[in-house]
């Protein structure tokens, strides 16, 4: 059994733009900080002009050790 | 090791990995492993298959995964005795770091075991007729009960032979121990929906028959609730159960669970995704085909909901006799306070004590003669208040980042100050309730608060910040799960904004309407108008 570090999460982190738009991203990393990183860096390579984040949250994270982990991501609202 | 269950599904190739893990050795089967091997040979003994099974004797890692673990004891139906409260103060205070939780399922939870001390605390348990084996894993869980069961004035019959038959039934029975997913079970008598009926796989709730002539009191069953990330409410069968078939009944949904219910997603196994296939109609029509016919649904006999809350001392079916409904903020307490409740009970009531899933306790049987004494008793008057604060008093929350793998920020003793600011900052004399958590898996049950707050990681300036989702008009009063708000407060400001929501409420609402009722009434866009006003820049 490895120590906490050497732990991976699969995050769910959402931005929210200037202009009000909402994006969610997925990244791996071991810590919170990382993925907030990691994030961010996800967001730069998508985008041409640097996106304006107003807010960035980490929402959900989910441990790597069982295969299939994963994420919803709404885009609208089912029952 | 007890002889191998040639399972049906066996066979099917499309079973999830955990489903084969069950097959290759049963849940329980680690008990005997963990007893005779690990707790001698340690943590770094103990095989990676056998770490999910460890659920099954009601052991779970905890954070940091450093070789510590929780454990959750079952307290069925929400009833304990002193003895059996000496017992699990005496654990935590030797091996727990002296830690008690009440939980939302009135099961008590420890931290910080450590493999070597389980064989011990086994034994201890069982020497007070206590286990925590299976209440965790993919089996039947503690059972919710109405812990005032017996003496409660506003049941209509003493569910407690029906919950320990129950447990005697399904606790270490190899027939129910590999279901497709964890199995919740609640029963109550009292009219007022005092073990959530609603939130749990299999319930049973009061009813009333005419039957030849003869009124019957019994039982109305509700099938595939749950909360967790897609919350579902229990739907209603159409059948009378009489209190002798209650058991019959339970065996036979669980039957259902076991044999149709899904086992090629965890993520799609609860009982809740078979009923919303089937419908309530066929999984009776399935059900009357295991357990023989049944009565058509009588009289509902519930009236409301009590939210499990019981503050203060009240008078029982028994005449003379009171209970004292008492506050454990967060449901958190050390070994010596709960040996000081064992005292008041032994002193004043009869030596029982009830466990409540709003994370309180209890004291049953206190003479009429004993009343005033035990009202001034320190504990009482400083700790385990009759008449808590109103935030202290509707406060529950999850583990968090204290212990939890999963939590993304701090919850219990966030949660804990959180309610002594309001009620230092907002004068209410009616409850709102608040439940915090740390994540969406919703162990708080943050679904069914009037405001729930679920946590978050916000990026600032200054590095990373913890903040909350805001959820509102939640109830099992009218079942309906709260909803979300377009605002994620940091903490620095949830006080604050919290005050400020609940202060617009005082002066919006009709008289002692409760919150969910007001949301319900003005609408969650005036509640989200109230929420942009208050997050205005001035
Ligand atoms: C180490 C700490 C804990 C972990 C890792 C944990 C994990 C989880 C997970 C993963 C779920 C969602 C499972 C599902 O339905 O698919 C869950 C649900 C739940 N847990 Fe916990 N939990 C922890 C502590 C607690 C505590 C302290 C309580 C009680 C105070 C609790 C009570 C519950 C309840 C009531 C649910 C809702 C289940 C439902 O009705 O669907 N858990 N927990
Ligand atoms: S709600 Fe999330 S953070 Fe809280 S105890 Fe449950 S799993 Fe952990």
């Amino acid at each position: 059994m490895g120590e906490e570090q050497a732990e991976s999460y699969l995050y769910k982190l959402e931005a929210v733009l200037e202009e009000g738009r909402l994006l969610t991203i997925v990244v791996i990393a071991q810590t919170d900080e990382r993925a907030f990183t990691s994030a961010e860096n996800n967001l730069l390579r998508h985008t041409i002009a640097p996106p304006r984040i107003k807010e960035l949250s980490l929402v959900e994270k989910k441990p790597l050790g069982r295969q299939g982990v994963g994420y919803v991501v709404e885009t609208s609202t089912f029952a | 090791m007890a002889e191998r269950k040639q399972w049906k599904w066996a066979a099917d190739p499309s079973l999830n990995k955990m489903e084969f893990t069950k097959l290759e050795k049963d849940g329980l089967d680690v008990i005997e492993t963990i007893v005779n091997t690990y707790s001698k040979e340690g943590f770094a003994s103990i095989e990676s298959s056998d770490m999910d099974r460890f659920k099954w004797a009601g052991v779970y890692q905890q954070r940091p995964k450093d070789g510590h673990f929780m454990m959750r004891v079952r307290i069925p139906g929400g009833i304990l005795s002193s003895e059996q409260a000496r017992v699990l103060a005496n654990i935590a205070a030797d091996y727990g770091r002296d830690l008690v939780d009440v939980t939302t399922r009135q099961a008590v939870q420890f931290h910080w075991l450590t493999v070597e001390s389980l064989a011990d605390i086994f034994e201890r348990l069982a020497s007070a007729g206590l286990s925590s084996f299976e209440s965790c894993g993919d089996c039947p869980r503690q059972i919710m009960g109405n812990p005032l069961a017996g003496i409660d004035p506003h049941e209509v019959l003493d569910t407690r032979p029906i919950v320990a038959e129950l447990e005697k039934f399904f606790l270490l029975n190899r027939d129910f121990s590999n279901l497709p997913r964890k199995y919740k079970i609640s029963v109550s008598a009292n009219i007022h929906n005092a073990a959530h009926a609603q939130i749990n796989d299999l319930a049973f709730t009061p009813a009333k028959k005419v039957i030849a002539g003869e009124e019957v009191i019994g039982f109305h069953v509700w099938v595939g609730g749950g909360l967790s990330a897609k919350p579902f409410l229990a739907k209603q069968l159409d059948v009378f159960v009489r209190p002798e078939d209650v058991v019959k009944v339970a065996a036979g949904v669980t039957t259902l669970y076991r044999d149709f219910g899904y086992r090629q997603k965890r993520t799609h196994a609860r009982l809740k995704f078979l009923v919303a296939d089937w419908g309530p109609e066929k999984f009776k029509e399935q059900l009357l085909e295991l357990v023989g016919e049944l009565e058509p649904g009588g009289i509902d006999l519930t009236a409301g909901w009590n939210g499990g809350y019981f503050y203060g001392i009240h008078e029982q079916r028994q005449a003379g006799l009171n209970y004292a409904g008492l506050s454990v903020p967060v449901g958190r307490m050390n070994a010596r306070e709960l040996n000081e409740l064992a005292r008041l009970a032994d002193e004043y009531g009869d030596g029982t004590i009830g466990t409540c899933n709003t994370q309180n306790v209890l004291i049953r049987n206190i003479p009429e003669a004993k009343v005033a004494a035990f009202r001034n008793e320190p504990m009482i008057v400083n700790r385990f208040k009759l008449q808590p604060n109103t935030f202290v008093g509707y406060a529950v929350s999850c583990t968090g980042t204290e212990y939890c793998n999963l939590a993304i920020v701090e919850t219990k003793e966030r949660m804990r100050s959180l309610a002594q600011y309001l009620d230092d900052t907002v004068v209410l004399e009616t409850p709102l309730r608040i439940h915090m958590i740390g994540c969406p898996n919703s162990c708080g049950q943050r679904q069914i608060a009037d405001i729930g707050l679920q946590g978050a990681l916000v990026k600032t300036a200054d590095g990373m910040v913890e903040a909350f989702d805001i959820f509102v008009g939640g109830t099992l009063e009218e079942p309906q799960f709260n909803r979300k708000l377009n605002a994620r407060i940091t903490v620095d400001r949830l006080g604050p904004f919290l005050a400020q929501l609940i202060t617009l409420y005082k002066v919006d609402r009709q008289e002692d309407e409760p919150y969910w009722r007001y949301v319900e009434r003005v609408g969650l866009s005036h509640i989200q108008a109230q929420v942009d006003s208050i997050l205005q820049p001035a």
